[in-house]
This record gives structure tokens, sequence and C-alpha cells, in this order.
């Protein structure tokens, strides 16, 4: 433990004003990215890399790592207030945080993303710090083997968050598994499901997926509904009883209630801690990705809760693990991208690109001469979730103005940076039509209540789930699974398994997700 | 009276030449140039792209060089991207050389001639090497020759020029190599520190850091400047067969020709010969060498009229060496 490289880290930056100056710009420019949907992080940062070409390597990376921490923190507000995330953790915070907007908490909601994320955030980064002698050997116990039978129990997940119809939720996660195999055959090489198109051997985007389930259906649904808000009937009849007009009470966010939605994170301070660390340690194995933590963090937050039934309707603990599952990841996918060069999230493979750019050479020297920038990047992460939570809150009341702003500002507004966003990202116009194509499909599930989640879990894990098992049947055959920590998942897949059907044989237990 | 005439026709001419140079780089006043990178945002080729870009700006004056990612396809987007463009001198850019094995392979979605880009110059050599882990159990590459237990390759994915590096040199040198495709970046290396692969073909570049932290060691140097990797054997030494040596030859002639940067055919000759010089210019420049130095970037550079005489030798291969390729690398 390096205490006192610690100590002279946090004491370099707070005492360093350009540096402090630098990361209250970052800070806002995150919540910016975040927040507008299609943007994103990874937007983010390719567009901040040329700004910090000339900066020296510290100021570079803090600047970057700050605007990065956040995004995921921004990313919750549309999520909330809108229904629309902008990247794939965003979309399991949307599933609890927009059934709470409708239910008219949204300022609970809020809060309890703000707090969760920071709190994450801040136990991530810790966690990490204090386990950097132990990490490279916990970083290089897991192996294709273990990616791949991660990926497994987090497809396991599809059950859980199926909502009501079981067969619907396997059938949208095994589309979503088949979209997946979308590009060039890593066994083969050759095209599968690229129906001649160039453009499609890398696959389906997780943001063009994202897009199209969640931003263009609900933009649809926005206009068909001709205005901004979506109350629940119930919460619009109990309005209506207490003579109060339903949508100028409803789109209010109070201090009153962010404060309740922060002191929500606090009650649930034991998911808090086992959605940090589980994320974390998830976070910290590359080859699993950041996009499949947040999932696996939302997945654990429902089997664990006593009433699962509730989640996809507005349950706050639905918010709290998502967005614990979102910050909690980016100091442990920091790190090997750090030590070994090798990016925990895709994201990070963006800001290896930086870091190289700025001359920092990732590998096991970073540990030993270069642990000052190792420790200010970790307190960077932890400094920009404060400043962010603190301008978030103070400008709380402001942003849950967004929940009631004009459908006729809301649609274009959100499709044109969505769009904007695929573009810029994929560089291609082909995926604009495939994002209003298949967000087409995302209406009609959504108006039919088909669950969408369980297609971006398909998405998400099963590229990562073949090219894993690829590596592990070539390194050491079929006998993979006979590996300890591979033996240990497989425990855990069949507890998953059968936890959820001895769930399912219980009545009025199942739960129910958009 | 001679010599004052002598001296005056010299003074004219190079007055002449200057204003002619003068003018051709005058032709990008006030026009944008964009700069294809044909992989995504950060990694190597973004970096050379954005580098250069930005010196391409500074030695043609008044224009404006953007750079614009198109990947996809393992570079062909970008290429084929290029190769469309019209050929005005605003569109220009930067991928695989590795796509010379997709040109001779004629792989799927390949439209693109590499011989009829018009070749603005490359910047580095990508020497190519042989590595080993130190946890191998090799001492050298005779032990990997006699080796009669599977030599596990890590590679990047199947159709690469990457994973077609490997499986040429594995074929060449006859090893008894089992390849784990699938690994990107430093993936391969993380897998070697697992002890689940033993070896790996890359840039010699690409590895260095690796060697240095004490991982691994090169074994053999498969192309390039033989003084780049002084005192590790070279693959030529090992390569008996004409198959084997066909193959050879064509990595060699891809390690000289890396990080090129080329315009769409039919670019109009003025318009290649000042966009050249600017990139001459650029590989010539202090401050950009020292930039490149400062990220680690190896500049080993070739003028436009080179690079399209290597690329020319390169893709003219007998039926034999494509025959040979198909073999090692599959039809793609």
């Amino acid at each position: 433990m390096h205490l006192d490289v610690a100590l002279s880290s946090l004491l370099g930056l707070l005492t360093t004003p350009r540096l402090l100056f630098l990361m209250a710009i970052a800070v806002p420019m995150g919540i910016f990215f975040g927040s507008t949907p299609g943007l994103g992080g990874k937007l983010g940062l390719v567009l901040l890399i040329p700004f910090v070409y000339n900066m020296d390597q510290l100021t570079g990376a803090v600047f970057l790592c700050a605007m990065h921490a956040v995004v995921h923190t921004g990313g919750s507000i549309p999520s909330i207030l809108i229904g629309v995330p902008g990247d794939g953790p965003a979309a399991a915070t949307a599933l609890d945080g927009y059934a709470m907007t409708k239910k008219g908490q949204a300022g609970r909601a809020l809060g309890a993303s703000f707090g969760a994320s920071t709190i994450g955030g801040l136990l991530g980064a810790m966690f990490l710090g204090l386990s950097l002698p132990i990490l490279q050997p916990i970083i290089l116990s897991f192996s294709p083997a273990e990616f791949f039978l991660l990926a497994i129990l987090g497809i396991t997940f599809i059950a859980t968050l199926s909502g009501n119809s079981f067969l619907k939720g396997m059938i949208v996660g095994l589309f979503g598994l088949m979209c997946a195999f979308i590009g060039l055959d890593p066994s083969t090489g050759s095209p599968r499901f690229a129906f001649g198109q160039l453009w499609l051997w890398d696959g389906l985007s997780v943001i063009v997926a994202v897009l199209a389930m969640f931003a263009v259906p609900e933009m649809i649904s926005l206009g068909v509904r001709g205005r901004s808000f979506d109350l629940s009937p119930e919460t619009a009849a109990k309005l209506q009883d207490s003579g109060q007009p339903a949508e100028a009470s409803s789109r209010k966010v109070s201090y009153r209630q962010i404060w309740h939605g922060i002191w929500d994170v606090f009650q649930h301070k034991w998911l808090v801690l086992r959605c940090s660390l589980l994320v974390a340690a998830i976070g910290v194995i590359p080859g699993l990705g950041g996009d499949a933590a947040s999932w696996m963090a939302y997945g654990h937050t429902v089997q664990s809760s006593k009433h699962p039934e509730r989640f996809g309707k507005g349950e706050v603990a639905g918010v709290i693990g998502a967005e614990t599952g979102s910050c909690a990841k980016e100091a442990g996918s920091l790190l090997p991208t750090l030590f070994f060069g090798v990016p925990g999230s895709s994201g990070m493979a963006i800001m290896l690109g930086a870091f190289l750019m700025l001359g920092i050479q990732p590998g096991p020297t970073m540990l030993t001469d270069h642990i000052n920038i190792v420790w200010s990047l970790i307190w960077a992460l932890v400094i920009a979730n404060i400043i962010c939570v603190i301008m978030l809150i103070a400008a709380a009341p402001w942003i849950g103005k967004l929940g009631s702003a004009k459908a006729s500002f809301l649609i274009p507004y959100v499709l044109v940076f969505a769009l904007l966003g695929c573009y810029l990202f994929g560089g291609n116009w082909q995926n604009l039509v495939l994002v209003l194509a298949m967000g087409g499909l995302g209406y009609l599930f959504k108006r039919h209540d088909w669950p969408r989640a369980p297609f971006i879990i398909g998405v998400i894990l099963g590229k990562i789930a073949e090219d894993s098992l690829l590596k592990a049947i070539g390194i050491w055959g079929a006998s993979f699974f006979w590996r300890p920590i591979s033996l240990v998942l497989i425990a855990l897949i069949v507890a998953s398994v059968g936890f959820y059907l001895w769930r399912a044989r219980r009545p009025a237990v199942v739960p129910s997700h958009a | 009276m001679l010599k004052g005439l002598l001296a005056a026709g010299l003074s004219a001419c190079f007055l002449w030449s200057t204003a002619a140079s003068a003018a051709d780089t005058d032709l990008f006043r006030g026009k944008t140039i964009t700069y294809i990178v044909a992989t995504g945002p950060g990694g190597g080729y973004d970096t050379y792209g954005r580098l250069i870009s930005r010196y391409l700006q500074k030695y043609l004056p008044g224009s404006r060089v953007l750079v614009r990612n198109v990947p996809g396809a393992g570079h062909i987007v970008g290429a084929n991207t290029i190769y469309a463009a019209k050929p005005d001198g605003l569109t220009i850019g930067m991928f695989n050389t590795g796509l010379i094995y997709d040109q001779l392979l004629k792989r799927e979605g390949v439209l693109f001639d590499l011989t009829k880009f018009g070749w603005i110059g490359k910047a580095a050599n990508d020497t190519r090497a042989l590595m080993l882990s130190n946890a191998s159990g090799f001492k050298s590459i005779d032990d990997v020759l006699r080796s009669k237990a599977p030599i596990k390759f890590a590679a990047s994915g199947v159709g690469s020029a990457a994973y077609n590096d490997t499986k040429i040199i594995a074929d060449a040198l006859h090893l008894n190599a089992q390849i784990v495709p699938g690994f990107t970046g430093n993936e391969g290396e993380m897998s070697m520190l697992r002890k689940e692969v033993v070896a790996e073909v890359g840039t010699a570049e690409s590895m260095e850091q690796f060697v240095k932290e004490g991982h691994g060691y090169f074994a053999l140097a498969l192309s390039g400047d033989p003084t780049a990797l002084p005192g590790v054997p070279r693959a030529a030494q090992y390569v008996k067969d004409d198959r084997g040596k066909r193959l050879l030859a064509l990595l060699e002639t891809l390690s000289e020709i890396g990080r090129l940067t080329a315009a769409p055919p039919g670019i109009p000759a003025n318009v290649l010969a000042a966009e050249r010089q600017a990139f001459d210019a650029t590989m010539k420049d202090p401050q950009f060498l020292a930039e490149a130095k400062k990220l680690d970037l190896d500049i080993h550079p070739a003028s436009g009229a080179q690079v399209e005489v290597r690329i020319k030798a390169a893709l003219n291969q007998p039926p034999e060496t494509v025959a040979a390729l198909r073999a090692a690398a599959g039809g793609g």
C-alpha cells in the first residue's frame, strides 16, 4: 500500500488550481455528453482528445478521466425523466427510473441516482485503491474460460428481467443474442448475417441497440401521446383526487424529493456496498466490459430483493443498483487499461488511445515508476464524482423541467442527437436507417408490453460469450470447465437458475420490466 | 560573362521551380482536406493519422486538414471510401498495408485496386517478429522448431492482417503451431502472462514493451531492417523451401511500407506532387520528429513514388505465391 503516494497525489490534485479548474470544466462536459442521448462518453472522449494533445501527461489524463467519470451520472437524467437512455448501462437505470417518474417520483429517482452513482463511484475507487498491491494476480486469474461463464451468468438474468412473460423475455433475449452474432464469424473470418453489407461486418453497436430499443420507441410514444408526460393511471387518479393539476405537481422536482432519494441510498447501504464491490471486480476483469457490469449489478439487485415483482414498476432499489453499477465500474475498468494496456470497457479503449497519445505507456511499471499517476487518476474519479453530485443537486429543480419539456422540443432534440451520435461514432449512414427500423420494432415491443431489457443483455453478452468460448476451447479444449474459478461460476449459474425457478413457483412474485 | 549567364539561368530555373512549387502548394488555400483513418479513434493508426495530418496542414498553406475516422471490416471500409472519393486531393487517408493480402486473396468487400491509388508516402516500417514468452520453456527458435507438442500462438481475428502474418510464418517455418485467434490489442500478451499461450507474431514496435518488462523475448526477426533487432536470428535462414521463401518475401515487402498515406486513383499529377512534397517535408520536420519520438512512434519514411513501386511489386505475385498464401491463410 502506497499510503504516502496516495495522500501526496490527492494533495497534488487539490492544491493545483489548474487541475481543479480543468476538472470543474470536464465535469459539466461529461454531464452534457452523458445526458444527451446518442452522444455518450465515448464520443465525448473522441471529441476532447485533440484538446489534450498539448497538455502534459497528468493534466491531460486527469481532464479526460474527470469527464469520463461522470458520463454515466449524466446519462441517468434522460433515462429517468424521459425514459431515453444514452448507452447500455443507462438503459438499466431507465427501467425503474422512468417508472418512478411516471409515478410522480422523478425527484426521488434523481436523488437516488445521484447518491448511488456518487457513493458507487467512491466505493469502487477506494476498493480498487486498497487492492492495488494484489490487483495484478487477481486480474490475471481470470481467463477466457471465466469470461465465458460470467457472460452466461449474465445471460441467465434474462429470465429474471423477462417481466410478466418468461416466454416473451426469452424470445426477445434470443433475438438479442442472434443480433450479437452479426458480423465476422470469429472462427472463420467470414461475414455472418451481414447480407453482403460491409458496415455490418463489425456487428451491431450497443449504442444503436439501446437507442433503437429505448430512445426511438419513447419518442414515438411521446409523439402519439402528444405530451411529455406519461403518468401511470393510478398516479394521475391520485393527483386528481387531491385536487392538484396532475402535470404541474408531477413535473416538479423539489430538493425534498432529491434528499428523499439520497436517503434511500443510505437505507440500501448493503445493496450499494455489494453492487460496488461486484461491479468494481467485474470492471477490473478485461474481457467482460463495463456494459455487462451494470446489467449484472441490476440483475443482482432484482434477484436479491425480497420483492422482485416491484422492479420495472418504479422500485427505487432498481435505480440504486443500476446507478451504483454504472459508476463503480469506472475505476475498475481504468486499472487493467493502465497495468496491461487492455481496456476494461469500450470507453477505456478510447481512453487507452488517449493515454498513448499523452505518452503514458501502460504496463506493470505503472505500479512501480508511475504510481503517482495511477493514484492521481483514481482521485480524479473520486473528486469528479463529488463535483458532479454537487452540481447536479444544485441544478436538480431546473433539470427536472426536462421531464415536462414540450414534445415538439423533446422529439427533435432527442432524435437529432441520437442519430448524430450514431453517425459520428460509426461513421456510416446505414446505422441511421438501422436505428429507425429497429426503433419501430422497439416501439411495437413497448406497445404490446414485451420486455426490451433482455434484447440489450443479449446484444452485450452474446458476443462476449462466443469470443470467450472459442478462445477457451482453443486454449484448453473442453477441460476449461474444470478450472477452479470456472467451477465456482458454474455453481453460481446453477444457483441463479435454481433460485429463479424456485421463485417462479411462488405466486405473485413475477417481476415486470419495460 | 558565361559564368554570369549560367548563374542567371540557374537563378531563373530556381525561381521558376520555386514559383511552381509555391503555386502547387497554393492549390489548397482555403480548402479543407479530409484525412481518413480506417480505424476508430485512439490506437496506432489514429495517432499517426492525427499527427501527420496536423503537419500536412502546415506544409499545405491555407488548408485545413481534418481527420475522419472511417472504421469497419478491418480497414476495408476506409480504403474503399478513399478509393471512391473524388480525385481532387481533398480526400486522402491511411489504412493497413495488410490489405495487400485481401486484394491477393480477392476477399469479399474489396472494391479497390491498390496499384491504382495515388501514393503520397509512408511513415514507418512495420518490422515483424516472433516473440516467445519467458514462461514458454523455449530457450530459442531452434527449440520451437524441434517442438513435437503444439505451440500455442495468440493472434487477432481470423482473416485480419496480423492473423495472416501468423499463419504465413507457421506455414513457412513448418511450425507445429496452434493458433488461438480473437485477441485484440495487448490481450495476447496478457494471455501469455496467464500462461495460456506462449508465442505471438506481430510488429516489433508493438511487442517491445512486453520484452522490455522482461516477460518475453524476440526469438525470430521475420522482416525489416536487419539492424532493428540486433542479435535476433532472421527467419530467412530457417526457411528452406520455395513456398516458404515466397511467403517470407511477401511479408518482407509488407513490412517495408507501414503507415501509408494514399489518395484516390486519377488524382491530377500536380495535386499529387504537391501532397507528396508536403508529406516529405512533414517527415523531415524536426518538430514532427520530436512529437513522434514523444509518442514512441517509429518514423522510417519513404516517398510516394517509392511506395508505388513497392506496392506494385507486392501485388505482382506469381500464382504459386498466391496459392501458397491461400493455403496458409485460407481464402479469407
